[in-house]
């Protein structure tokens, strides 16, 4: 080995835990959670304390469950139940909605991730 | 009317049929290489490289350009993949590992043994590679999160190769005169 094979090898090897601490790095911390019901203007809730709230809907009261930073649908009026079972939202820029009872939740983080997500 | 009785010859220097021994033994060795199945794409031992190696130490960069080319061309045509996605990026891949290797070989001083070149080039490869997939075929920035682990591999199987190149570049080729 010559010494610029040498210099070479611990160039990428100092490289490689640089390059896969940015591309690994864990998900955005949310900040809040933004609930959206109906046409009324989307308010924003802290993600503590641990809580749960009651969001009125066309069909009913959806319940929606605050707990360690993260945030689910605990029950909901609907039939599909899609939102329930979209389960705990935790990242930043994750989503989850009830169509029918025209409930969204959103988590936020400093920089949104998405513009806009279509189904 | 007369038939021609001459032959057709095509006039060839040495230089020539080195250039085609080297690169039948690359194709052989790229076409060997192609029947092991692989866990992630992208992931090839890649040891058509050591060729290329071998000889960019023995005869210089010129030479070791048309055997690399040569083989990505050969072996897409034997493999029935030319044209493909999949020769695009071993083109690429191959264009950018040449480049690295220019600027490897204009080191001033000792420069670059086979392992160095090696790995130059299997990292240079793969770089090449992934950009242009990520350019071409996958535009989505989530592919990066592969690259490391692609790098890694990269570095592991260009020491390998390195390893290999340096026992060959040690004993003298049937085609050196």
């Amino acid at each position: 080995m010559t010494r610029a094979d040498r210099i070479l090898l611990v160039f990428v090897v100092c490289i490689l835990p640089f390059l896969y601490a940015r591309t690994w790095s864990p998900d955005e911390q949310a900040r809040y959670v933004q609930i959206q019901a109906g046409d009324a203007e989307p308010i924003a809730a802290e993600l503590s304390p641990d809580r749960i709230l009651q969001v009125h809907g066309p069909l009913g009261d959806s319940v929606i469950e605050i707990k360690e930073s993260q945030v689910r649908f605990l029950e909901s009026p609907c039939t599909g139940q899609q939102c329930v079972h979209s389960g705990w939202l935790s990242a930043a820029g994750e989503l989850a909605a009830c169509l029918p009872n025209r409930i969204s939740i959103q988590l936020l983080g400093q920089h949104p991730l998405f513009d806009a997500i279509n189904f | 009317m007369p038939l021609t009785s001459e032959k057709m010859q095509v006039q060839t220097t040495p230089e020539d049929h080195r250039i085609a021994w080297l690169t039948a033994l690359a194709i052989s060795i790229h076409l060997l290489e192609s029947a092991f199945p692989s866990p992630l794409p992208g992931f090839k031992p890649g040891l058509a490289n050591v060729i290329t190696i071998v000889v960019l130490m023995q005869f210089g960069w010129r030479t070791a350009v048309w055997v690399s080319l040569l083989r990505v061309l050969c072996g897409s045509l034997l493999l029935g993949t030319f044209l493909s996605p999949g020769f695009i990026l071993s083109l690429s891949g191959a264009a950018c590992s040449l480049a690295m290797l220019w600027l490897g070989s204009k080191l001033p001083g000792q420069g670059f043994g086979p392992v160095g070149y090696s790995v130059l080039a299997a990292l240079a490869h793969m770089t090449g590679q992934f950009t242009i997939a990520w350019l071409l075929f996958i535009p989505h920035p989530a592919v990066w999160r592969l690259f490391p682990i692609l790098l890694t591999a990269a570095l592991l199987f260009g020491c390998v190769s390195g390893i290999i190149a340096r026992a060959m570049c040690q004993h003298r080729l049937p085609c050196q005169t």
